[in-house]
């Protein structure tokens, strides 16, 4: 037996010290074009000025704070803190706690999702293809928090509904800011 | 048996003590020429802003949210939040009176990149960007 675990030792070491960079990280996805157009959309405006203070104003009627703005790249980036709270995800947490302290106890309510940090990024640029046109892309991705502050999610959102709620708004956005110019 | 148990609490400590490391690693582990040649592509054109509109494009079809982005000194840097969190600097810099240098580095996590394929594969999504920018197409 001692000798098994001596054996086992130096597979111990390294495994608990491995480095895995994945695989393919930076290669792009099949989806890539099905996904760029879900978070796309080309809008007439009258000038730069007008789309950016729209953006910003969208983003501002979704609770965001900005991060940063590049202006000569369009790139405005906001991100907010918002509640993760569950109430399906608590029920079923507290069934197993049930079955859990009568199996000698744990404390599962801590792995429940607390908050969350959503990061948008949009980037607003004339377009290349129409002039008077600007391209408006977005990218959204989050990380969920438990109860103690602990990492539990780590995703990008891809959800097509939710792109179109975003410039749904964005282009009534645009229609106040010219109108009330 | 008995003894076995004695030897669990060593046998953890030694699994911990192998990842144990005093040095702060402030300069990193790759020679310095080797990890720029293999970071680095040079382009063909002399349209940094373009340039640096594709690659941001390229970092959004890879799932990027932009951290910061300095036109005048060319630099992005973007997070990508997947299961890990992948960090990257690009910066386009103006090689000559024809080329434009672009230079990417990413970190996974506490983890630098190392491998040439991660990079390569960067590097071919920017080329399909550029190609799509340079024929005016959004």
């Amino acid at each position: 037996m001692i000798r098994a675990a001596i054996l086992l030792l130096p597979t111990a070491l390294f495994s608990a010290c491995a480095a895995s960079i994945p695989q393919a990280a930076l290669r792009l996805p099949e989806s890539t074009l099905e996904v760029r157009s879900i978070q796309t959309r080309t809008l007439a405006a009258p000038s730069e000025i007008d789309i950016l203070t729209a953006t910003i104003a969208v983003l501002q009627d979704m609770e965001f704070n900005i991060d940063r703005i590049e202006k000569p790249l369009g790139v405005i980036t906001a991100s907010k803190l918002i509640d993760a709270d569950s109430a399906s995800e608590k029920a079923g947490l507290i069934l197993l706690e049930i079955l859990c302290v009568m199996g000698g106890g744990c404390d599962l309510m801590s792995t429940a999702s607390d908050e969350q940090r959503v990061t948008l990024t949009m980037v607003v640029l004339p377009s290349l293809a129409h002039d008077g046109e600007y391209t408006a892309r977005m990218t959204i991705q989050r990380v969920v928090y438990d109860k103690m502050e602990r990492i539990k999610v780590l995703e990008r959102i891809d959800d097509a509904a939710t792109y179109q709620q975003i410039f749904d708004n964005l282009r009534k956005s645009l229609l106040i800011q010219v109108s009330t110019k | 048996m008995t003894r076995l148990t004695h030897l669990l609490p060593l046998f953890g400590l030694f699994v911990l003590s192998g990842c144990a490391t005093t040095s702060a690693n402030i300069t990193g582990a790759g020679t310095q020429l080797e990890t720029r040649q293999i970071q680095t592509r040079e382009y063909d054109t002399l349209d940094k802003a373009l340039t640096m509109r594709s690659v941001v494009a390229t970092l959004q079809d890879l799932g990027f949210t932009i951290d910061q982005a300095d036109a005048e000194l060319g630099t992005i840097t973007a997070t990508r939040l997947d299961q890990y969190t992948m960090r990257m600097t690009v910066t386009v810099v103006q090689k000559d009176t024809q080329r434009i240098s672009v230079r990417t580095n990413a970190r996974i996590g506490e983890k630098s990149v190392a491998d040439a394929a991660t990079y390569q594969d960067f590097f071919v999504a920017l080329d399909k960007a550029m190609f799509l920018t340079q024929h005016k197409v959004d």
